[in-house]
């Protein structure tokens, strides 16, 4: 009898020290993204401040990085001048694009004009580009290939070293 | 002028349902969005979250069941951009299975261990 109970008892102990350990272990916040290892969502959406539309079709046979931003972010405002350092000096290597998420376009123009702007930026106006992204917060980045996989998912503002990193996926031939 | 927005976003495979309307598009549309979380908020659904990303996954989900998309087509679609994370109940599949399991188990031992308990006592008793 205490044997055996010893036993169960052992078991049902590891196994939730097992589920402890694995739950402790995890950001809450972080969600893997099925997305990776798959093409990224199509989508066209209407230019902050003008009336054109932009698809990412568009940009196809070049590497992306679209950022999920919103001017209300403040690790947003933290990640603006690393990914326009980046979008700058790569040029035509690398095709930045800033998807804003729930935001007013007067404050969208008015944050461009302040910090400047070294690439698109389209609105996603009822976050369905959000959605088909899995976006859980802002900001978020996406990182696709020239054939249009997304590579690597970030949660959270970049610095100028983990962008390089992550631009070192999609820029590997 | 008000600019339209053009959205290539939706599901590939065609409805496999009936497409609804008045109120049973409504009890259809809250059903499914209380299964699916709401990932910006903590452990609550779309159906009873008043985030603006809740609200509009829940008019996805509407539009969806308007189109006649059944629940595992929809719960398919949201899986696809979140993963599981993102079905309240987790199917019973793959890890998963152990959520499912593991407390019918825990329950079973438990029992178990009264059962011997109770034994023992009324050996304990008799003797």
């Amino acid at each position: 009898m205490n044997r055996t109970v010893l036993i169960i008892g052992t078991i049902v102990t590891a196994a939730l020290v097992g589920v402890l350990f694995l739950g402790l272990g995890h950001d809450p916040s972080h969600i893997d993204s099925p997305l990776v290892g798959n093409p990224a969502p199509s989508f066209a959406l209407k230019v902050a401040g003008s009336n054109e539309t932009i698809a990412l079709t568009k940009f196809r046979g070049k590497p992306m990085v679209v950022n999920f931003w919103a001017t209300w972010c403040r690790p947003c405002w933290e990640e603006h001048p690393t990914l326009t350092a980046a979008a700058g000096e790569l040029g035509d290597r690398v095709q930045f694009l800033g998807v804003v998420f729930q935001d007013d376009e007067a404050k969208i123009l008015d944050f461009m004009r302040q910090r400047g702007a070294a690439y698109p930026t389209v609105i996603d106006e009822r976050g369905k580009t959000a959605i088909a992204y899995g976006v859980g917060g802002v900001p978020e980045t996406f990182f696709i290939d020239a054939n249009g996989i997304v590579v690597a998912k970030y949660d959270g503002p970049l610095s100028p070293e983990q962008l390089q990193s992550y631009l070192a996926k999609v820029l590997t031939p | 002028m008000i600019l339209t927005l053009i959205l290539l976003i939706g599901i590939a495979e065609p409805p496999h349902g009936t497409p609804l309307q008045g109120g049973e598009l409504e009890r259809r549309t809250q059903a499914i969005a209380s299964e699916i979380r709401c990932p910006v908020c903590q452990g609550l659904s779309i159906a009873d979250s008043p985030s603006e990303m809740a609200v509009n996954m829940k008019a996805e989900v509407r539009d969806l069941v308007a189109r006649g998309y059944t629940q595992e087509q929809i719960d398919r679609h949201f899986e696809r951009s979140y993963g599981q994370f993102v079905l309240l109940r987790p199917k019973f599949r793959g890890v998963n299975t152990l959520v499912w399991i593991l407390p019918i188990a825990a329950l079973a031992a438990g029992a178990f261990l009264v059962l011997l308990t109770l034994r023992k006592l009324t050996k304990g008793a008799l003797s």
